[in-house]
């Protein structure tokens, strides 16, 4: 047995997601959120943001990331921007764009917003209001001219999946003809209630085949003009990804009420005690919560990923993915090919076709 | 990208105050040599041929062709990655 290498040294956090709300107007599929939703009156208060956005920069966290649930759910919006702002945070805000009119954007790109994130669900109307479980397509391209006014970066994320990849063509000229500054084109992470859809939303193997030409040909012809970026599922590969560049080595999650969280999806692993923002500073959280240190290093690893000079990329892969398919959160990711349960892939990328949608409530 | 080209940040990137490093939506862009001092000359005004003027001041013995072509070079590799526009 190979010894375990002494605990590395701890890196510094580079991005910081606070997750302002889990209120939102739209039902998406393929919801990346817990099942199990922070309630609107635990959320963390205006005074709490602040002080966590002032920790978090000096750490040494450059970017910041609002996101929700809805952002736009919270009033004290405007006063959050700031606040990352003042702290020297790099201030992004992920937003379904309900309920954003044209003088509440001004408020916020004045408050120091620097980066707006809208995702799209599909090309035309009925599915795509089908995909999100709201009528908020037209919303979102009636908001992109308006958006084009303010100087602020503006990113497109498709979202993709079985239900809409075959017209990924179609799709990524309607983002181009909305000329966003960046375009992202991201699969559908099987997390949260996504999991729930997971037989209606995963692709097959041919569509995800037949994309990529379709998303090399886009980069090479928005070069210059659109930024692109695209996510392949790992289902699909060999070798696991470094999940969030690995377990509490790059960012930190806060949720609405304030536990801090290792990954978006770190919650469905049991066993995990989350500290909260409330009790404890940002630093002492990422050096001392054992949530964070859980799967720092390689002690808790495998002997085929201790030995295996690919842990420093990946890190032994995702850890809720490990444990959602082999109910094992030590296990070696099974998307790896040296994974004994790698063979689980085969059984889930087979196509199931007579499912049913389960739409967030 | 031009000598006559007004090049500027992208919307969302910007300087980090102290660091050496561009920070720009979802990432940073690390900046080595005289990066930082050429895209801190950027205000949306000057052409590039005064921000090679303007860096030639600062740096009197260089070799003004050399730094022309240097500077157009490097700006014509942001806006290939999104961060200048012209
Ligand atoms: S995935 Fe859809 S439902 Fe879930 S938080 Fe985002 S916009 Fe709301
Ligand atoms: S064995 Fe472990 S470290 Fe090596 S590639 Fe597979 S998951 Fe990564």
């Amino acid at each position: 047995m190979t010894q375990p290498t002494p605990s590395p040294v701890l890196s510094t956090p580079l991005s910081l997601i606070a997750e302002l709300t889990h209120r939102c107007p739209l039902h998406c599929l393929y919801c990346s959120n817990p099942i199990e939703m922070q309630k609107a009156e635990l959320e963390l208060a205006t005074e709490d943001w602040q002080r966590v956005f002032q920790q978090a920069a000096q750490m040494g966290v450059l970017h910041l990331h609002l996101t929700g649930g809805e952002p736009l759910a919270r009033k004290d919006l405007p006063q959050l921007i700031r606040a990352g702002r003042d702290a020297g945070l790099y201030v992004n805000m992920i937003t379904s764009g309900v309920g954003l009119t044209e003088e509440r954007l001004a408020t916020l790109v004045d408050a120091g917003l620097e980066h707006l994130q809208l995702s799209f669900q599909d090309i035309e109307e009925t599915s795509a209001n089908h995909i999100a479980g709201t009528r908020s397509h037209a919303i979102k391209l009636a908001l992109v001219p308006v958006l084009k006014k303010f100087h602020v970066a503006f990113t497109i994320n498709l979202v993709v999946h079985r239900m809409n990849l075959d017209h990924l063509e179609e799709f990524i000229a309607l983002a181009e003809q909305l000329q966003p500054d960046r375009l992202e084109i991201a699969h559908v992470q099987y997390y949260g209630w996504a999991l729930k859809n997971r037989a209606l939303l995963m692709p097959t193997a041919e569509q995800v085949e037949r994309s990529i030409p379709i998303v090399e040909a886009a980069r090479q012809r928005l070069r210059g003009k659109i930024h692109l970026e695209a996510v392949f599922p790992d289902y699909f590969g060999s070798f696991p990804k470094a999940c969030v560049g690995g377990w509490g080595r790059q960012m930190m999650l806060i949720d609405p009420a304030g536990l801090a969280l290792p990954c978006h999806s770190a919650a469905v692993i049991p066993g995990l005690k989350f500290d909260n923002v409330r009790d404890h500073d940002l630093r002492w959280i990422w050096q001392s919560s054992s949530a964070f240190n859980r799967f720092r290093g390689d002690a808790w690893m495998s002997d085929t990923c201790r030995t295996c000079e690919r842990k420093e990329r990946d890190f032994g892969g995702c850890r809720c993915q490990a444990f959602m398919l082999t109910g094992d959160p030590d296990a070696i990711d099974p998307v790896c090919s040296l994974s004994p349960d790698h063979g689980l892939l085969q059984t889930l990328r087979i196509s199931v076709p007579d499912v049913l949608p389960i739409w967030r409530g | 990208m031009e000598l006559s080209s007004i090049p500027r940040l992208a919307p969302g990137c910007r300087l980090h105050p102290t660091e050496d490093v561009l920070l720009i939506p979802e990432g940073t862009l690390n900046l080595t040599g005289p990066t930082r001092e050429i895209l801190a000359l950027l205000d949306g005004q000057k052409t590039v041929e005064q921000v090679v003027a303007d860096l030639l001041r600062q740096y009197p013995d260089a070799p003004a062709d050399v730094i022309q072509k240097d500077i157009l070079d490097l700006l014509s590799r942001l806006q290939q990655r999104g961060v200048v526009r012209a």
